[in-house]
């Protein structure tokens, strides 16, 4: 009897141990009760299941499979709330690695907590420059455990986002005749839009030839991210005569942007960043008045970037339903953790650390190559982004079309990503400037 | 030998014979021994916020609870003295011992800022007036961003102590200290004239008290004790940054009315019972069901109102002691007679 019991016990053990199996524990970090971390968890998700289901991740002859973490940082609401979350899932989830992230306030905190514990942090959403600059570079051996997979810096952003609307400014040239058209300037009030909002209204007046949009500003407008109307804003850039709206949003203002814009047929062409419309339910959450709203975007209907960004496109819309946004981007992050632990060919936070600086990888948003800072480099051959519009119910590329990156040095350099549509001025626009 | 009697004698005449007392007793015991019982970070950090929120409540009730000065705008003080600490901190480089109590200065003199224009106010014109200041606050970190940190805040900010484990004993420290000298401001002559001012500042004023000057110094102390939760705050391992829309936010300034209407308003332990019992839970629930979290928090706060309309706290006081008719001694509710002046008890109610 005895026997048997032992018996009995030594096989629950045995079968614990089996199912337990070796795992890497892996906290998905997000404002999960809003589309950007849902997409977060999404995105690995989908990357933690292919890549379990391809065999696991084999490190010393020892096969580990991925276990993820839902941490949810409430970064949407200021408070303690994400530290506490980041901390919990270090020391109480035990979690090995980190992905997400969205807030830079929150954000600037988390990665102080990962500093601490020496938790290797890949950020997929907050673009903040300030995240890496002034840390991995001046502070390496504190922050070496943070790398950022997407989106690209703010530098980057603005880099994109100034290109798109020099694309739109050219279009209202070339179509309307207006030479210099007027810019006004919409932009959550959040430490990432900062500089953008700056450098914008900086280039807006000065002259093409200098670098500039060769047009005019007329204002600049700093509604709450967690704004439910915009409808003053919008009325006082109509006011103010502008032809063109740059946005930059990454909160769910995004949205009652899109709708109240839409509504009440504001006659200024909306371009720039807007997180919330690289979303498929775009059109439905603004009520259906979304449509022709532009944004620098990660992913967009048949634009293939690289060879990996349509399957993942396919699967994602495959399983949830919809577009990825680009906190999604934790599908990339997960994949190239992945493929730096097999190089690295162990968990030892400094050799995976090590391994993740030489990474050269072909992600679903672009190659991946780290700089100094741990960013990713931007530009031809790299990470670029998209020029998202939405057109006939459906978000197209515009961006990158005949797009010459450096016409002086490289005139014969022309880039065109398969897909691309040329820009479209929204018609009740067309229609308000024809002819004034 | 002789404080170990005297000790002992006190122990079993002044705090044994009243259960709140007990409870109180077994409190402070708990928050000091927990260390020894788990080390574990998350439950320190916690507990390093629980403690630093129940000085930020204290704050609150002695102003509005106390004096009647209802503040709607308390994230000024808060944000004012974990400001001013975190701004000495990055710029200068001064260590936390220097910056708290610079951070506390700061939020003192914010209180008597406040003060003095909303000396004429009363009620709910006070409140509205007392909403404005952290907003103008915030209009101003914003508009210095270079020096301020802007919207994304200053995180760049020594650490109070080295070690969680040291971090929880100086800030669970220091909030028992301030608790029990504002405990003993409360229970004093200054407690009584706060009381009149809230009850009847006319019939005060007729009485020969210099209402402003009281009102004054509930404002300074009031803003004293939040600017040190709000110090500390911007040091602890819990915070790591110091930003508007944390420190300065209108939530920030309506929690410590919930936690002190919850716990029992004019006690001074009403907050620190509401903090300790909210606040946990609130990070519980972020973990057990994120989404309904503020629902289920709502409503467990309107349903403890519902019945227990002067707070948990009052209304566990008032359900196991009560207060001799006769000379006001409190005794606990199974006595049959005053332990005081022997007035028999049985029959009355709670």
């Amino acid at each position: 009897m005895k026997s048997l019991i032992c018996c009995l016990v030594f096989s629950v053990f045995a079968l614990g141990l089996s199912v337990s199996g070796q795992v890497i524990r892996i906290g998905v970090v997000g404002p999960m009760t809003f589309i950007q971390g849902i997409h977060h968890w999404r995105g690995a998700t989908l990357a933690a299941d292919e890549i379990n289901a391809a065999g696991g991740i084999t490190v010393g002859g020892t096969t580990y499979t991925i276990e993820l973490v839902r941490v949810d940082s409430n970064e949407m609401q200021p408070g303690p709330d994400a530290v506490s979350a980041v901390e919990r899932a270090i020391t109480a989830s035990k979690v090995d690695f980190l992905v997400g992230g969205f807030r830079t306030e929150a954000m600037l905190a988390m990665t102080e907590v990962a500093a601490d514990y020496k938790k290797i942090f890949l950020i997929a959403g907050a673009a903040d420059d300030g995240l890496l600059k002034g840390r991995v570079d001046k502070n390496y051996n504190r922050y070496k455990y943070l790398f950022r997979i997407t989106p690209v810096r703010s530098t980057y952003l603005a880099q994109v986002s100034f290109i798109l609307l020099r694309d739109v400014v050219e279009t209202f040239r070339r179509e309307l005749g207006i030479s210099q058209p007027k810019i006004a300037i919409v932009a959550e009030q959040a430490a990432w839009a900062n500089m953008i909002v700056t450098l914008v209204a900086l280039q807006a007046g000065t002259p093409v030839d200098k670098g500039g949009f060769g047009g005019q500003h007329v204002g600049t407008w700093r509604p709450s991210a967690l704004a439910t109307s915009v409808a003053a804003e919008l009325t006082a850039v109509e006011r103010a005569g502008a032809h063109i709206v740059f946005t930059v949003f990454s909160g769910p203002v995004g949205v009652v942007f899109g709708r109240d814009w839409g509504r009440l047929q504001v006659p200024v062409a909306a371009v720039g960043i807007n997180v919330e419309a690289q979303a498929q339910g775009w059109l439905d959450a603004t009520g259906g008045f979304g449509a022709y709203t532009a944004t620098a975007g990660i992913y967009a209907t048949g634009v293939a970037v690289t060879e990996a960004t349509l399957p993942f496109i396919e699967k994602f819309q495959a399983e949830f339903g919809e577009l990825p946004l680009f906190t999604a981007g934790t599908y990339d992050a997960l994949y190239i953790l992945a493929d730096a632990i097999r190089r690295a060919d162990s968990l030892q936070t400094d050799a995976v650390i090590s391994a993740l600086e030489t990474t050269d990888y072909v992600s679903t948003l672009g190659r991946i190559v780290f700089d100094e800072l741990h960013d990713p480099i931007w530009g031809p051959d790299y990470i670029t982004g998209l020029g998202v519009q939405w057109q006939d119910g459906a978000p197209k590329a515009f961006w990158p079309r005949e797009w010459q990156p450096d016409p002086a040095k490289l005139p014969d350099l022309v880039i065109s990503t398969p897909g691309t549509v040329p820009y479209v001025i929204p018609p009740w626009v067309k229609d308000h400037w024809q002819g004034k | 030998m002789y404080y170990g009697r005297y000790l002992l004698r006190y122990l079993q005449n002044e705090i044994l014979v009243l259960p709140s007392r007990v409870i109180v007793l077994v409190f402070v015991a708990s928050l000091v021994a927990f260390p020894l019982i788990s080390q574990d970070p998350n439950l320190l950090r916690m507990l390093i916020v629980t403690a630093l929120f129940s000085l930020y409540a204290v704050s609150w009730d002695l102003l509005s609870g106390y004096t009647g000065q209802i503040s709607l705008g308390h994230a000024l003080f808060f944000g004012s003295g974990a400001y001013a600490s975190a701004l000495l901190s990055s710029h200068l480089g001064l260590p936390p011992y220097a910056t708290i109590p610079a951070g506390a200065a700061v939020a003192t003199l914010a209180g008597l800022l406040v003060g003095i224009p909303c000396l004429r106010l009363r009620k709910h014109y006070l409140a509205l007036a007392t909403l404005a200041f952290p907003i103008m606050l915030t209009g101003l970190v914003l508009a210095f961003p270079g020096f301020s940190g802007g919207e994304g805040g200053i995180w760049r900010i020594a650490r109070l102590t080295s070690t969680r484990i040291e971090e929880y004993y100086l800030i669970v420290g220091v909030m028992l200290v301030a608790v029990f000298a504002l405990w003993k401001v409360a229970g004093s002559r200054v407690g009584l004239i706060f009381h009149s001012i809230r009850e009847d500042e006319t019939a005060a004023r007729a009485l020969g008290i210099n209402t402003v000057r009281y009102k004054l110094f509930a404002f300074a102390l009031s803003g004293f004790t939040a600017g040190v939760a709000g110090a500390l705050y911007a040091h602890s391992s819990a915070a790591r940054i110091v930003a508007p829309g944390v420190v300065l936010s209108l939530f920030m300034s309506f929690q410590p009315v919930i936690w002190t209407i919850f716990g029992g308003a004019a006690t001074i332990y009403g907050p620190i019972t509401g903090v300790f019992i909210l606040y946990p839970l609130l990070d519980t629930l972020n973990v057990v069901i994120p989404k309904y979290r503020m629902l289920v928090f709502a409503l467990l706060v309107l349903f403890i109102l519902r019945f227990m309309p002067h707070g948990i706290s009052t209304w566990i006081r008032d359900t196991i002691e009560r207060v001799c008719p006769s000379c006001q001694v409190r005794n606990i509710a199974t006595r049959r007679a005053c332990r005081a002046c022997g007035v028999e008890l049985r029959h009355m109610q709670p």
